[in-house]
């Protein structure tokens, strides 16, 4: 099975091509603020130097979120319209398991995060059995007195002494992480290990639940600020997306 | 001499708060226009939140795209482009229609081709009527205020533009005094019809020697005049304000329109954006066109070609693909896309 994965949720812009187990082919292009500019024709130059056509692809697999919420729809308009037009599975895979998967073989917790400012993290915490992720602290917005909260819990239940933390904002606090959980022994990722791989999400994208183009959407894992305001001004439910959108 | 062959374009529109989608037939023949609108989301909010919108387009993206080729009864491979607005409008919601279009014309190896979605309100002109040029057209709405001067159809002129409040943005603005939900526009111009200019606020920028235009005078003065009846209790009628506001807004817009075509002698006249579908600002520009010596052709367009929608990209984008003007898969969204002003702007 032949899929192209693709991760726009991260200032790491991440596109490859796996086939099976094997990665045929794989690019990343780091810091870049527009993934607007450089998704297509990145996924050209991939088709190009594995003498593949984008209709040859079977599955297209993307980074549902969280992640910057403008970076999340480049990557899932752009999964939603191939594999509607060209009639082909679409799957989507949260980002912190991707990122967690860069320890797919290690038997420790593994914590996957992305800094929300202001102490706040987009977090979620997994275990790998057999390579395969289960996420034990939920995927969520967290402040980080919640967040590290969860992790002893988890680390508690899944008898896990050892954690690793991956992801952005995180190893710059290391020693105030380290001394709010004295039990355990944190072990910060370095580099790449930090960065969300395509590469990684083609493995995840094998065995992932094929989903509906059409009803496929982003993990933003959070209501905008205005719609918090106006839920708690007027205290109205939010309703269905579907309740706003009409046809005229 | 051989016939000329059809030219079908899809177009995208999402630079605001409607998702869109058309097929156009040879720039002027709507195949199929598909407009989703978020206006009752946004109304929670008093206007549009640009999050907000951006979490509505995608929804829709998919479903909008099959439903204005089954409409149209065609397929992708009937189709000759795939056109996108790219800008000016809202970074986020801008990027649904750009991501989607590139992502299309990619599956299926249709060239792709980016409009200025000002040149597109303009554009629905050409979907009513044969425009011939040079054209002038006033392009009013939320977000912009312009004179252009079009000499054929691709090489648009800004002649006037708003050096603040966009004519649009003051009516929401007043309707906010007024209690009138977001979008205002409909509601302060029936209220206009039945009232009467008992205010007199001030014109800006009539007198002077220039194309350009300045709303905010006028809405500071209507709120003055709001608070200072609220302070000392009195009540004041609506109807009457909303008249005196709509007839400042259309004297300074009539005005300068006016003198433009009188300098420019243009062979037609075009009224667009979402302010185009005011009922007083079409009857009073009819009127002040029809005293002209020499008149041009006028075309405003039906008013559900006068809000955003994609038929008007699809008719522009005919133009371009025309001249051979297309984009590639780098093409990104443009939040602050300007036409070109005219050298006499540029001082
Ligand atoms: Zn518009």
């Amino acid at each position: 099975m032949k899929i192209l994965s693709i991760s726009t949720a991260t200032s790491n812009l991440s596109v490859a091509l796996t086939e099976n187990e094997r990665t045929v082919a794989a690019a990343e292009e780091t810091d870049r603020r527009n993934h607007s500019e450089h998704l297509d024709p990145l996924i050209n130059q991939l088709l190009k130097q594995a003498g593949w056509q984008l209709a040859d692809i079977d599955r297209f697999a993307v980074a549902l979120g969280p992640g910057s919420y403008t970076g999340l729809r480049i990557g899932v308009t752009t999964v939603k319209m191939f594999a509607s037009i060209l009639n082909k599975e679409l799957v989507g895979l949260s980002t912190l398991a991707i990122l967690a998967d860069n320890f797919a073989h290690s038997d420790q917790l593994v914590v996957a995060a992305l800094d929300a400012r202001n102490d706040n993290f987009f977090a979620g915490a997994y275990i790998f059995k057999n390579g395969q992720p289960t996420n034990v602290v939920p995927d969520g917005h967290y402040h980080l007195d919640k967040l590290l909260a969860a992790i002893k819990q988890a680390a508690q239940e899944q008898g896990k002494k050892n954690v690793i933390l991956a992801g952005s904002g995180l190893s710059e606090r290391s020693e105030a992480l380290q001394a709010a959980l004295p039990d355990l022994s944190l072990t910060f990722a370095q580099d790449q290990d930090n960065q969300v791989h395509a590469s990684h999400l083609g493995q995840l994208a094998r065995s992932a639940k094929i989903l509906d183009p059409d009803q496929v959407l982003p993990r933003y894992l959070r209501r905008t600020q205005a719609e918090m305001d106006w839920h708690r001004k007027t205290g109205k439910p939010f309703g269905q997306d579907s309740d706003y959108v009409e046809e005229v | 001499m051989p016939e000329k062959k059809d030219v079908r374009i899809l177009a995208y529109e999402s630079s605001c708060d409607e998702t869109s989608t058309a097929v156009v037939k040879n720039g002027r023949e709507i195949e199929s226009l598909v407009v989703a609108t978020q206006i009752k989301s946004h109304q929670r909010f008093g206007g549009v939140v640009p999050e907000v919108a951006s979490r509505h387009h995608i929804e829709v993206i998919t479903q909008i795209t099959k439903e204005a080729l089954a409409e149209a009864g065609t397929n992708w491979a009937d189709l000759d482009a795939i056109a996108v607005t790219y800008g000016p409008g809202l970074v986020g919601a801008l990027l649904i229609g750009v991501s989607a279009a590139k992502a299309a014309s990619m599956a299926t190896g249709l060239p792709l081709i980016g409009v200025d979605h000002i040149m597109g309100h303009i554009m629905a002109a050409q979907l009513t009527d044969e425009i011939t040029y040079p054209a002038l057209a006033l392009q009013v709405s939320g977000g912009h205020t312009e004179l252009v001067l079009m000499h054929d159809p691709l090489n648009f002129e800004i002649i006037g533009d708003t050096r603040d409040d966009a004519a649009g943005e003051a009516y929401d603005k007043i309707g906010r005094v007024l209690g009138v939900n977001y979008p205002a526009g409909k509601t302060i111009d029936a209220w206009a019809q039945e009232g009467h200019d008992t205010f007199h606020f001030p014109r800006a920028m009539l007198q002077e020697d220039n194309y350009d235009f300045s709303f905010s005078g006028l809405k500071s003065a209507f709120i003055n005049t709001a608070h200072h009846a609220d302070q000392i209790h009195e009540q004041l009628n609506k109807k009457d304000l909303a008249a005196s506001f709509q007839a400042a807004v259309i004297d300074v817009l009539a005005e300068k329109t006016v003198r433009a075509l009188k300098q420019y002698e243009p062979k037609t006249f075009i009224l667009g954006g979402g302010v185009a579908a005011n009922l007083g600002l079409r009857t009073r520009l009819s009127q002040e066109i029809n005293k002209l010596a020499q008149q041009p052709k006028v075309i405003m367009p039906p008013l559900k070609l006068c809000g955003d929608n994609a038929a008007m990209i699809g008719a522009a984008a005919y133009n371009l693909f025309e001249a051979g003007q297309f984009a590639d898969l780098t093409l990104n969204a443009n939040p602050s896309l300007e036409l070109p002003y005219a050298a006499s702007m540029l001082n």
